[in-house]
């Protein structure tokens, strides 16, 4: 038996695995459903893409391009969640770790089942493409073939990328944690602001292997002089009136292009490959030594005298108090936690607000919310608190109330100092980001998804201050 | 002859010793290592079975030490350890075949093997469906099934029979007998077992420190 069987096999579960949950099935029929909201109508709503303030001319090729840049752009992150918290994300790591099997073989088989999934979505995108072509968009020449390879050529090297991500990530202890969704979210910023300064480079395959995302070199090549940065992703991007025409085909076939799109795909490829050969054991928990001044102050420290004697415990008089109580004190895990909220709360009275303290206490907040959401939504504990007199959707009420308790107790020294925005701030974004976290814990059962979807989220907030 | 050798083994977590200068030399036979729960049982167990290196001591595969000789002996090794993170989405045997594929067995005689094994355990007639329908006592015998497979010549079982009624517990025995026969077979028991009669050796673990009862 030798490395191409352990390959087959890994590639195979992982592939039975996939289609066995219902997240694929969704994801093959929301995607296609998705890209009709990413096409701008006659009227130019739900534009995504504009270019000199003005909707593109939409063609065969540029609608292979606008999907393909939507996915490389706005959907990799999705890409990222739905391939961390699906299925496999459970591997029989006690048993696989101690056989002799090449860690290189299995990565690359789990690799190419995540290609695999990746591609039929990508399929099911093309069959959309086609389908708007025909009837939603109607254009005057249909090129089938030109929506594909507009699609395929941009979007298929930055989703093989995702996957090799996913497989690096997934082979360090480090990074199979929230780490991992921090520095995916750092890589994810970088693919799209980096390419922008290389925008008015000419048409090389060194300049286009600095664009991950490949969504500039089609944008940009029919663009005069100077002019190549005037383009905008986004909803409502458009605000001029009237159509730019752009030869975006040239621009997917210019030099080095479409050499650069496949030393991507070989690169993630090649990504997946060393993720086998750095692949670390996973660590048992007890075994993390920390040592030193800070780790003692840090350390959860004895725990208090056991009462032998102490009677049977009664009922609480303000039960639902008591719950929201339990839940704010497991937001809020460990001595560090609690050292940096007081820390942001402290800042509060002395910096901007808006500005600093509130994304500060934020993201404390989304770190400590995702990460119980993700504990408290797990099967096995669902099943137990289902028989309790509180009902699962009950302390996930408590849970909201006790997000919203924590991020206005952030903000109390600068309410005290500054007033009512601070009140208003931290009443807004403690019940948004509370609600988020619980409402896609429970959807996904992990911490992965509402961690990365919350990091955006407060990206966002941060570059609006 | 096979022979496993640990000399001087301690582990150590964070500042709390688990095991502590741990020489013995396991041969060809079934070993028991009793003792109360968290003397150290299973991270003896861990040890052995490649999972986790020692803090201290070295460990010796067939004369030859664990840092040279890891990859030939995770070849020959059986390791079921008390949890596994099944992947519920497979049916039993794709999981086993998937593993078999990992221990470089050829699949078409591991199938047959795993039906073999499965059948005197009685867990044959639910191979074909999925983990996640499994009870904890399926769930149990799936992990010990997978050790199995191929010719182990060291079989680590942590607590296999655990969860089991008295009659399976004692199919399973049968068949750990029988691989004792020929490879090394130590397994991690926190109660007086109706194995322990048939035993090579039985070591108590307590805070650390192995001693042997026979």
């Amino acid at each position: 038996m030798t490395a191409p069987a352990i390959a087959h096999s890994s590639l195979k579960t992982s592939l039975a695995r996939y289609s066995r949950s219902w997240g694929l099935w969704l994801l093959l029929l929301v995607a296609p459903v998705g890209a009709r909201f990413w096409i701008p109508d006659e009227n130019d709503r739900t534009v995504v893409i504009s270019v000199n303030d003005h909707a593109p001319v939409m063609n065969s090729a540029m609608l292979g391009v606008t999907l393909g840049i939507v996915i490389t752009t706005l959907l990799l992150p999705v890409a990222f969640i739905y391939l961390r918290s699906n299925a496999t994300r459970r591997q029989p790591w006690q048993v696989e770790e101690v056989t002799a099997g090449s860690r290189v073989a299995i990565a690359l088989g789990r690799f190419a089942a995540d290609c695999a999934v990746l591609g039929a979505v990508l399929a099911a995108m093309t069959l959309a493409g086609w389908f708007i072509a025909w009837l939603v968009t109607p254009l005057e020449s249909i090129d089938l073939g030109a929506i594909t390879l507009g699609l395929w050529l941009i979007a298929a090297p930055s989703l093989m990328g995702v996957a090799a991500i996913r497989i690096l990530f997934d082979s360090f202890p480090a990074t199979r944690g929230p780490l991992g969704e921090v520095l995916y979210f750092v890589i994810w910023m970088a693919s799209i602001i980096a390419p922008l300064g290389g925008a008015e480079r000419n048409a090389t395959f060194a300049g286009n292997m600095t664009d991950f995302a490949g969504f500039v070199r089609p944008l940009t090549y029919d663009l005069p002089p100077g002019r190549e940065n005037d383009f905008t992703i986004g909803a409502g991007a458009a605000s001029a009136p009237g159509r730019i025409d752009l030869d975006v085909m040239s621009g997917l076939l210019s030099e080095g292009y479409v050499a650069s799109r496949f030393a991507w795909a070989a690169i993630a490829a090649l990504v997946a490959a060393l993720a086998g050969l750095a692949y670390r054991p996973h660590r048992p928990r007890k075994e993390r030594r920390r040592t030193g001044p800070l780790a003692r102050l840090l350390a959860p420290g004895a725990p208090p005298a056991a009462q032998r004697d102490a009677p049977p415990a009664g009922a609480a008089s303000l039960p639902l108090l008591g719950l929201a109580w339990a839940e704010a004190r497991l937001i809020a895990e460990g001595r560090v936690w609690l050292l940096l909220a007081a820390l942001a709360a402290a800042a509060g009275p002395f910096v901007d607000y808006r500005l600093v303290a509130s994304p500060a206490a934020l993201l404390l907040l989304i770190f400590g919310l995702t990460a119980h959401a993700g504990r408290s939504e797990q099967p096995g504990l669902l099943a137990l608190t289902r028989t309790m007199p509180y009902s699962p959707m009950l302390r996930r009420a408590a849970f909201v109330a006790a997000g919203l308790g924590w991020s206005l107790l952030l903000a109390l020294p600068a309410i005290v100092t500054h007033g009512t925005r601070p009140l208003i701030l931290a009443l807004a974004t403690g019940g948004a980001v509370s609600l988020a976290a619980i409402l896609l814990g429970a959807w996904t059962r992990s911490a992965f998804a509402p961690r990365l979807v919350l990091l955006i989220a407060w990206y966002m907030y941060l570059s609006a201050a | 002859m096979t022979e496993l050798a640990l000399e001087g083994v301690g582990k150590r977590y964070r500042r709390k010793a688990v095991l502590i200068a741990v020489t013995h030399r396991f041969a060809p036979g079934l070993t028991l290592l009793t003792g109360p729960s968290g003397a150290g049982k299973s991270t003896l167990l861990r040890l052995v079975a490649t999972a986790e290196k020692p803090s201290a001591g070295t460990i010796a595969w067939d004369g030859a030490p664990l840092s040279a000789a890891r990859p030939a002996l995770r070849r020959t090794l059986g390791y079921a350890p008390q949890a596994v993170d099944l992947p519920e989405d497979l049916t039993a045997r794709e999981f086993a075949m998937h593993i078999a594929a990992l221990k470089g067995l050829d699949l078409a005689a591991a199938d047959r093997q795993f039906g073999a094994i499965t059948d005197r355990i009685g867990l044959h007639a639910d191979i074909n469906n999925r983990i996640s329908t499994f009870s904890g006592g399926m769930r149990r015998r799936l992990i010990f099934a997978q050790a199995m497979l191929g010719s182990p010549r060291l079989l680590a079982l942590d607590e296999p029979t655990a969860e089991l009624d008295r009659e399976t517990a004692s199919k399973l025995g049968e068949l750990i007998l029988e691989r004792a026969a020929e490879a090394i077979v130590i397994m991690t028991t926190h109660l007086a077992d109706d194995l322990a009669p048939r035993a090579a050796a039985v070591l108590r673990v307590e805070d650390g420190r192995v001693s042997s009862v026979r």
